[in-house]
C-alpha cells in the first residue's frame, strides 16, 4: 500500500506541476479530482498543494486496502479461528480498524513526504516560482505540511471506512472495491450533472473537499464536519453488521 | 459430567431448518462421533455451539456455560471448522503466535502443539507452501493452542495421507483419553469406529441416535448366512431354522439368511446336523457402523437398528457336528 501510494503520488504530483507549467487547463472532474492552479501551486503553501490532486487515488487505494482487509477474513474463513479466539466481536472489529488507522497514518505520512519532495523537484523544470514557499518560515511551512497530511489522512480514513462497511455488509472484497469506487468515481459524477450543487455534499465531494482544505463549494469546516458524520455512520453499521450477522461460509 | 447440552435447539435458514428441536446432552471426557449426511445440520450445530451462527429457537450449554457467553469459554475450546485457515503468506509459527497473542497465551506453547501434530522443523515456512494434509496438521494444532477442555474438529483427516490419519486418529484417542472431551465430525464412518467412545447421528437437523457406541453397534443386524451342501434340502433346513426360533428368509445363491449374532452359528450348525442336513457354508457377518448409519439416515423404510431385535428364541442343542468354516465379516 505504501509502495503503491508513493508511486501514484509521485506521478500524479508531477502532472500536476507539468500541467501548471504548461499552462494546460485540467479539466474539472467531478468528485474524483481537485488539481491546483500554477498561482496555487507557486504560493506559499503550493508544496503541499500537489497533493490534493492525489487525494482521490489515495483514497481509491485506501478504500481498496480496507476492504480487502475486512473481506479477505471472510473469503478465507480466517474469520472463524479470529471469532473463536476473541468472541468479543466488538472488540475485535476495533482492533482491526485501530491497525487500518495505523497503516494509513503511515501511508499518508508516505504520501505527504513523497508529494512535498516531489513538489522541490518538479517545480523548477515546471517554471514554477517557489521563493513564497520559504516566505512564512520554517514554522509556517511545518505547519502547512501538516495540515496537508492531516487533512489527506482524514479523507483517506473515510475512505477506508467506506470500504469497511460494503466489505462487511458483502464479505467480497472485489464486490467492496467495485461497488465503492465504482460509485465515487461514476455514479456520483453522474450525480453531479444531474443534481447540480447538491452533489457537493456527498461523499466522494466531501472527501476532495477535506483533501483539499475546502473547495468552492464546500467549506472546510462543513467537509470536515459532514466527513466525520459519514464516518461515524459508516462505523456504526460495520459494528452492527459485524456483532450481529451469522458467521457462515 | 455434560460437556455440551441443549434444549430444543434449532436453527432456521430462509424457510428451511437446519437443526430442528436438537435436545442432546453429550458427556464430558472421551471422544464423540458426530455423523450425518450432507446437509444434515453438523455444521450449523457445531457453528452454533461455537457462537459463530445464533440459533432462532432453544439454548444450548457447552461446558456449563451458556453458548451467547463465548468469552467465558473461549481459551477452553479449541476447534477446526471444515477446512483450515490461515495467512498464507506467514509462516505457520507466525499464524500460531498471532492466534496464542489474540487469545492471550503462552507463546511458549506453540512449540508444544507444533510437535503435537508433527510440524516440527516446518514451522517457519509460509502456509501457502503447506500442502492440504500439513494445513489440516496447522488447523488441529491452532485448535490445540488453548490446550482445550473441549476439542471439536470437523473432518480432522481430511486430506491426510495413510499414516497422517493413523497418527490424528492415535492423537485423538489420547486426547479422549486424558480427560479431554473430543467432539469428530466425519463422513469417515470407519475413522468413528475407530476413535469414538459415543455417537451422534443426525438427520435433517434430528437426532436418531445418540449414545455409547458400544449400544449403537449392539443394534447392528448381525447375519448369518446358511447353505446346505445340497440345494435340495434348502426347504427343509429352513423349516428346521424356523421350528427353533430363528426367521430365515432366501438370501439367493442356494443360500438362507438368518438375523442372528454371530455367537449364535454354531447353534444354527448343530440344528443342521440334528436334522441330518450337512451344510455346505455358514457365514456370520457383524453388522459396521456404515451399515447402520445407512439404515438410520436412508429414505428407504429398510431395517431400523433402533427397533430390530437381534435375540431370537432360543435354539435346541445338537452335539457331534462337524463344524464347517466359519467365516466372520465386519
Amino acid at each position: 500500500m505504501v509502495g503503491l501510494s508513493t508511486l501514484l503520488c509521485t506521478l500524479i504530483v508531477t502532472f500536476v506541476f507539468t500541467a501548471a507549467g504548461d499552462g494546460t487547463t485540467i479539466p474539472d472532474g467531478g468528485p474524483g479530482a481537485s488539481f491546483p492552479s500554477a498561482a496555487e501551486l507557486a504560493a506559499s503553501d503550493g508544496f503541499v498543494s500537489g497533493l490534493s490532486g492525489a487525494a482521490s487515488i489515495l483514497g481509491v487505494i485506501t478504500l481498496s486496502f480496507w476492504a480487502i482487509a475486512a473481506a479477505t477474513d471472510f473469503s478465507t474463513g480466517l474469520i472463524r479461528l479470529l471469532v473463536q479466539a476473541e468472541p468479543r466481536r466488538l472488540r475485535l472489529l476495533a482492533g482491526k480498524v485501530l491497525a487500518l488507522t495505523l497503516c494509513t497514518a503511515a501511508v499518508s505520512l508516505a504520501a505527504t513526504l513523497t508529494a512535498i519532495m516531489t513538489s522541490g523537484a518538479m517545480a523548477a523544470p515546471a517554471g514554477i516560482d517557489t521563493a513564497a514557499w520559504a516566505n512564512d518560515g520554517l514554522v509556517s511551512a511545518a505547519s502547512d505540511a501538516l495540515m496537508a497530511w492531516a487533512n489527506t489522512y482524514l479523507a483517506m480514513l473515510i475512505w477506508g471506512i467506506i470500504g469497511l462497511v460494503i466489505a462487511v455488509a458483502t464479505r467480497s472484497s472485489a464486490i467492496a472495491i467495485a461497488s465503492g469506487v465504482g460509485y465515487v468515481l461514476v455514479i456520483e459524477s453522474i450525480v453531479g450533472l444531474v443534481a447540480g450543487d447538491a452533489a457537493a455534499w456527498l461523499p466522494g465531494a466531501i472527501l476532495t473537499a477535506i483533501a483539499s482544505g475546502g473547495t468552492a463549494d464546500v467549506a472546510y469546516g462543513a467537509a470536515a464536519t459532514l466527513g466525520l458524520a459519514y464516518a461515524l455512520v459508516g462505523l456504526a453499521v460495520s459494528t452492527v453488521v459485524f456483532v450481529r450477522r451469522d458467521i457462515c461460509d | 459430567m455434560i460437556a455440551i447440552h441443549t434444549e430444543h435447539l434449532t436453527r432456521r435458514f430462509a424457510g428451511r431448518t437446519a437443526v430442528d428441536s436438537l435436545s442432546l446432552d453429550l458427556p464430558a471426557a472421551g471422544v464423540i462421533g458426530l455423523v450425518g449426511p450432507n446437509g444434515s445440520g453438523k455444521s450449523t450445530l457445531i457453528r452454533m455451539l461455537l457462537g459463530l451462527i445464533r440459533p432462532s429457537d432453544g439454548s444450548a450449554w457447552v461446558l456449563g456455560e451458556p453458548i451467547d457467553q463465548q468469552r467465558r469459554i473461549a481459551n477452553r475450546i479449541g476447534a477446526l471448522i471444515e477446512s483450515p485457515a490461515f495467512v498464507p503468506a506467514l509462516s505457520a509459527h507466525a499464524n500460531l503466535r498471532s492466534l496464542a497473542d489474540l487469545r492471550g497465551l503462552d507463546p511458549g506453547r506453540i512449540d508444544e502443539v507444533v510437535a503435537t501434530v508433527g510440524l516440527t522443523g516446518r514451522e517457519r515456512e509460509p502456509v501457502k507452501t503447506f500442502s492440504l494434509g500439513m494445513k489440516q496438521r496447522l488447523g488441529i494444532a491452532a485448535a490445540l493452542l488453548p490446550d482445550p477442555d473441549l476439542l471439536i474438529l470437523d473432518e480432522p483427516t481430511n486430506g491426510l495421507d495413510p499414516a497422517g490419519i493413523v497418527e490424528i486418529r492415535n492423537l485423538l484417542r489420547s486426547l479422549g483419553t486424558r480427560g479431554r472431551t473430543v467432539v469428530v465430525s466425519s463422513h469417515m464412518l470407519s475413522e468413528i469406529e475407530a476413535v469414538c467412545d459415543y455417537v451422534v447421528i443426525i438427520k435433517c437437523g434430528a437426532v436418531l441416535f445418540s449414545g455409547p457406541i458400544e449400544t449403537l453397534m449392539a443394534r447392528a443386524a448381525a447375519t448369518i448366512d446358511v447353505a446346505p451342501e445340497h440345494p435340495a434340502d434348502l426347504e427343509r433346513l429352513g423349516l428346521l431354522l424356523a421350528d427353533a426360533g430363528w426367521r430365515a428368509g432366501l438370501a439367493g445363491d442356494g443360500c438362507l439368511r438368518l438375523t442372528a449374532p454371530s455367537h449364535q452359528a454354531p447353534a444354527v450348525n448343530r440344528v443342521a446336523m440334528a436334522g441330518g442336513i450337512t451344510l455346505g457354508r455358514l457365514t456370520a457377518t457383524t453388522g459396521s457402523l456404515e451399515d447402520l448409519f445407512l439404515s438410520l439416515t436412508s429414505d428407504d423404510p429398510g431395517p431400523n437398528p433402533r427397533s430390530h431385535s437381534v435375540e431370537p428364541t432360543p435354539p435346541p442343542h445338537a452335539n457331534g457336528a462337524d463344524s464347517p468354516t466359519i467365516s466372520q465379516r465386519g
